[in-house]
């Protein structure tokens, strides 16, 4: 993988909706240096595009117009399934509303990252296991989605973004469908294993306590992005 | 109701026009099925009533002779007698028409003095356009319909005779008509001398009825009055139980179509869970939420009803032809073609539509309605009542098989027979849904080898099967008919293939052309003929034949005179009575052959009396032997040639079958007879081969239409199942979009829902198996058996069984097609923006 400090780059980054037949542009040019390693809240007001921004970076949208460069390679020059094949080896993903797989067990869901980037071994697997009594579901593993708290199958998304090693981990309000508490834990949990494994973390809040968790904060308002000072 | 609380609910539907589409399609499918096999019914009963209006017109009674017409002599000479007016004498026959082959033309021979007060009004001998000189003089001169051209040349055997028009026949009822001069129908028909019958118009009432008794009672043995009607219904009976198996066969189509509506109609109100609740929150009442979903689903249902009956019109418009082609094969020539529109069956097409799609909408209305405010039906609450709802699906329908299993074991009826059918495809569908959720888990054993992908795929077949159980469910019935129909089929043509190998053992055979060619059946072999043929070296053994129809209280029966050489009697196959014993019987001419249908019929066994109308007056015979035919559903009778001679004044043989020396090769005896019989009878001499080939020609050809409905069925089904996996496509949008942002490829979905797919697929195909085998039993021994009389064999070919398999598998991943494309080409990113 690439060595220089700046992972994630984007140039002059355009988005726009089609709402019947108007166009309502979300960024026109929209440049932004994230460095390697780092825990980075996207802070803004609802429809201002950061889930968009969120998107473009994981590879899932495309934008109107720009470069998006993550670690060195350019996203916006991949074909589709380069971009597919990058996305599965190097980014995770954790959803505000979780979205597991409802037809797998929650040992099942953490594999399959795994299953998918042809790196179901058995070592692996036990890692992945480790990683399930890390999030404190080790005695869940057998049960069904549906079967765990909004808590539990938050740490169960969390775990299986990471299961496969990631360098990018895109989080689109984690905590946001969560109590208090619970979404406290989560964070901490995304932290703790943020630190570990030294993953990039885009985290999208609406919260400011929890992006005062982030070593920086973008702010993401009418198209601009500016740095934020804690 | 309100108008924006009917724009609520109406913008949805409008809003995903391919579900909409999908809705009307199934509903559109199933009447135009169920239309076009009441139309092409319709026609073919219009063409038969018109066609013996046109030979009867405005007669009330008919005098008709036996097997060899009435004497012309007789009637001349009886009518100067009686001096009965008005009577006037018809000759008429079928003859193909030599330069369109397989058109076949009615022969109307009249004296035109005697018929004005006959024949339909559009059939008109005195119109402007008829040249009555011409059509005397000229014995060329014919009144020709308005689709021919000018002239036109027949075929009786191997003469042709040329007739030329004198008059014009107007209207599509008379297409098929040729009206001549009585002397040139004769000339034509090789009737010279006789008659077909006599037309009589007696007065109304008791003075007719007086009239008629006194008629009968001065009237020779060999000769009967009747009515035309009570002919024509008679008639028209015969092919009854045919349009019964066609209109059962097109039921099954739309109940195919309904399983198609109910899922739609859940779907939509799924979808719209939110907005029920959010109504029923602000006061929209139960009822008004039930009448709302009910008249959405009015609305689809005549919007189906409507594109149904359009696409009923022309699919009807195909099915005529098959359906009077298989008539003209099996009951009785019907030249009149033409695709007639009934009203009535219009209407009750548009009836089913409308009242199918209520009554398949029904349940998810009335479960939609019943939630309570705020929190209307939501996916997971459907999915899990159906979970819950399985050991009752389960019992149900067990319930159901057995109540069809008694309806078909213990009823008498044809109609029962079909209700027991039904009520035993829907309690094979009923079990669909849970047998499916046992499948999922047998599954689970292996497949955790092919990975986690299979297993999700196997996983979701029971996770959604609101949608996918139904989907199986309606594969599963069209399969399995397919399964069903097709195993009867088989067995049918099996059973036929050896009847007739058995029956037709002899070398050649020996008719005059006309026979075979479905028209006059007074034609015989000339005595010289006869004669030659017996004297012809190279002959072991000859058989003699003769059909003369008879009237078995009011029912037309084909009695079959018969000298039969002993390999001949070798192949009838007793169903009934010892062969020791029968043969002795049959050969003294008071002892009666019946043929299967008509014992069953009529509940005749060995032992039995029969009273048959005879040229002597009616007169019993004994039953010797019940023999297996599958020659005709109402029954064919066999008496020995000495018993017929002795009651029946008929001394004609209409074929013979021929038995070659051992060493003669029968091909140089067929030519050596050709030389020989050639210069006195023109005459048709065929191999067994040529016959048996022929006789399963028509066979396949009477299945045809089987075939035809089988594959709409099936093309209804797909559509199910396109409906529900484009259901589920919308449902698991995100579920999509989540595995496509973890790196999941298009391709790699396509393979998942395909796997899925397949799965159900293959579900539906090995459930049609059981299913199909138990329909296949069904139809075997109880609705054939009811239908026509006959018993057959059953035969199971395990080709059929995995061409099933197959076929479901492939019908299902077809139509998972276009929902594949639409979920690999959806932008994950649209999806999870949802959220």
């Amino acid at each position: 993988m690439h060595n220089s400090s700046i992972f994630i780059r984007t140039q002059r980054l355009a988005r726009r909706y089609t709402e019947g037949e108007q166009q309502r542009s979300i960024f026109t040019s929209l440049d932004l240096d994230i460095e390697r390693g780092a825990f980075i809240a996207l802070l803004g007001p609802s429809g201002c595009g950061k889930s968009t921004l969120l998107n473009l970076l994981g590879g899932i949208d495309l934008p109107d117009a720009g470069q998006i460069y993550i670690d060195g390679h350019s996203l916006t020059e991949m074909n589709e399934r380069e971009r597919t094949q990058f996305r599965r080896r190097y980014i995770g993903f954790v959803f505000q509303f979780f979205n597991l797989i409802p037809t797998l067990t929650a040992e099942e869901n953490l594999l399959l990252p795994l299953e998918l980037n042809g790196l179901a071994t058995a070592d692996q697997r036990d890692r992945a296991l480790e990683l399930l009594d890390q999030v404190g579901l080790g005695d869940r593993r057998r049960s069904f989605p549906e079967r765990l708290s909004g808590g539990e199958q938050q740490r169960l998304a969390i775990a299986r973004a990471l299961v496969h090693a990631p360098l990018l981990l895109l989080a689109d309000e984690p905590t946001g469908n969560l109590d208090a508490a619970t979404g406290e834990r989560v964070l901490e949990l995304l932290l703790k294993l943020h630190r570990q494994a030294g993953t990039t973390i885009v985290l999208v809040t609406h919260s400011q306590e929890v992006a005062a968790r982030a070593d920086r904060i973008l702010l993401l308002d009418h198209g601009y992005i500016r740095e934020v000072n804690q | 109701m309100t108008p924006l609380f009917w724009r609520a609910l109406l913008r949805h539907p409008l809003r995903r026009p391919w579900q909409l589409g999908l809705a009307i399609l199934g509903i559109a499918l199933g009447v135009a099925v169920v239309l076009a096999v009441d139309l092409a019914n319709a026609s073919a009963r219009r063409s038969f009533a018109l066609a013996m209006e046109r030979i009867s017109g405005q007669a009330t009674h008919r005098l008709v002779g036996n097997a060899q017409g009435i004497p012309e002599a007789w009637y001349v000479q009886w009518r100067l007698e009686r001096n009965l007016r008005p009577s006037a004498p018809v000759v008429t026959g079928y003859l193909p028409n030599a330069e369109q082959p397989g058109q076949l033309l009615q022969i109307l021979g009249i004296d035109p003095f005697t018929e004005s007060l006959f024949r339909h009004p559009g059939a008109d001998v005195t119109g402007s356009d008829f040249d009555l000189r011409t059509l005397l003089v000229n014995p060329e001169a014919a009144l020709l319909p308005e689709t021919l051209g000018e002239q036109i040349i027949l075929k009786n055997g191997d003469q042709r005779f040329t007739l030329k028009r004198a008059g014009m026949l107007r209207g599509p009822e008379l297409a098929g008509l040729i009206i001549t001069d009585i002397s040139t129908a004769q000339r034509l028909l090789g009737m010279t001398g006789r008659l077909s019958h006599i037309d009589l118009a007696l007065p109304e009432g008791s003075a007719g009825e007086q009239q008629a008794a006194e008629l009968r009672a001065g009237l020779p043995p060999e000769l009967r009055l009747e009515r035309p009607d009570e002919r024509r219904q008679a008639m028209a009976d015969l092919s009854a139980s045919f349009s019964l198996n066609l209109t059962a066969m097109s039921l099954l189509a739309l109940v195919v179509g309904m399983f198609l509506i109910y899922n739609a109609v859940t779907f939509s109100v799924v979808q719209r869970r939110s907005l029920l609740g959010l109504l029923r929150a602000l006061g929209v009442s139960r009822r008004e939420l039930l009448a709302g979903i009910l008249g959405e689903a009015l609305l689809l249902g005549l919007a189906g009803t409507l594109l149904g009956g359009l696409l009923g019109l022309w699919l009807g418009s195909g099915l005529v032809h098959l359906v009077t082609r298989t008539i003209n094969d099996l009951y009785y020539v019907l030249s009149v073609r033409e695709f007639l529109i009934d009203p009535w069956s219009l209407a009750k097409g548009a009836a089913l539509g409308v009242l199918a799609t209520l009554a398949a909408a029904g349940l998810p209305a009335w479960e939609a309605a019943d939630a309570p405010p705020g929190a209307a039906l939501s996916r997971a609450q459907l999915e899990n009542r159906w979970r819950a709802s399985q050991p009752r699906f389960l019992l149900t329908g067990l319930a159901l098989l057995a109540a069809g299993g008694l309806a078909l074991a213990f009823s008498q009826s044809l109609m029962a027979g079909f209700i027991g059918l039904f009520l035993l495809i829907l309690g094979c569908a009923l079990l669909t849904p849970p047998i499916v959720v046992g499948l999922v888990r047998l599954n689970q054993l292996w497949i955790a080898r092919l990975g986690l992908l299979a297993r999700m795929a196997n996983r979701d077949v029971a996770r959604h099967l609101s949608r996918t159980g139904v989907a199986v469910a309606a594969l599963m019935v069209a399969f399995s008919a397919t399964v069903g129909v097709g195993v009867m089929v088989d067995s049918f043509r099996g059973g036929v293939a050896i009847w007739i190998n058995d029956l037709l053992n002899a070398d050649l055979y020996i008719a005059p052309p006309t026979i075979e060619e479905g028209g006059n059946r007074v034609e015989a072999l000339s005595p010289a003929a006869l004669a030659a043929l017996r004297d012809t070296p190279g002959i072991l053994a000859v058989s003699t034949y003769r059909g003369a129809r008879i009237d078995l209280d009011g029912r037309p029966l084909m009695l079959m005179a018969v000298d039969l050489a002993p390999a001949s009697q070798a192949g009838y196959r007793l169903v009934d009575g010892a062969t020791h014993e029968v043969w002795p019987a049959f050969r003294t001419g008071e002892a009666l052959l019946i043929s299967e249908p008509l014992a069953y019929r009529r509940g005749l066994g060995v032992g039995d009396w029969l009273e048959l109308p005879t040229d002597q007056g009616q007169h019993r015979f004994s039953i010797a032997g019940v023999f297996l035919d599958y020659g005709s559903e109402h029954g064919r009778i066999l008496l020995h040639r000495t018993g017929y001679e002795r009651y029946w004044r008929d001394a004609d043989v209409g074929s013979a079958a021929l038995f070659a020396a051992p060493g003669e090769d029968p091909a140089m005896l067929r030519e050596r007879l050709q030389e020989r019989l050639g210069p006195i009878q023109s005459l048709l001499i065929r191999s067994n081969r040529d016959i048996q080939n022929r006789t399963l020609e028509v066979f396949d050809r009477t299945f045809t239409i089987t075939q035809v409905l089988r594959v709409l069925a099936i093309l209804v089904a797909v559509v199910g199942v396109l409906s529900a996996l484009l259901a589920l496509q919308l449902e698991r949008a995100r579920e999509f979009a989540t595995l496509r942002a973890m790196g999941m490829t298009a391709g790699e979905i396509g393979g998942l829902v395909s796997l899925q797919t397949g799965f159900m697929g293959a579900a539906a195909g090995l459930l049609a198996i059981p299913t199909g085998l138990l329909l296949a039993s069904a139809l075997i021994f109880v609705i054939n058996r009811r239908a026509f009389g006959w018993s057959l064999p059953f035969e199971v070919d395990p080709l059929l069984l995995l061409e099933t398999v197959a076929l479901a598998i492939f019908a299902a991943l077809l139509a998972g097609l276009y929902p594949i494309w639409r979920m690999t080409h959806a932008r994950p990113a649209e999806a999870l923006r949802m959220e």
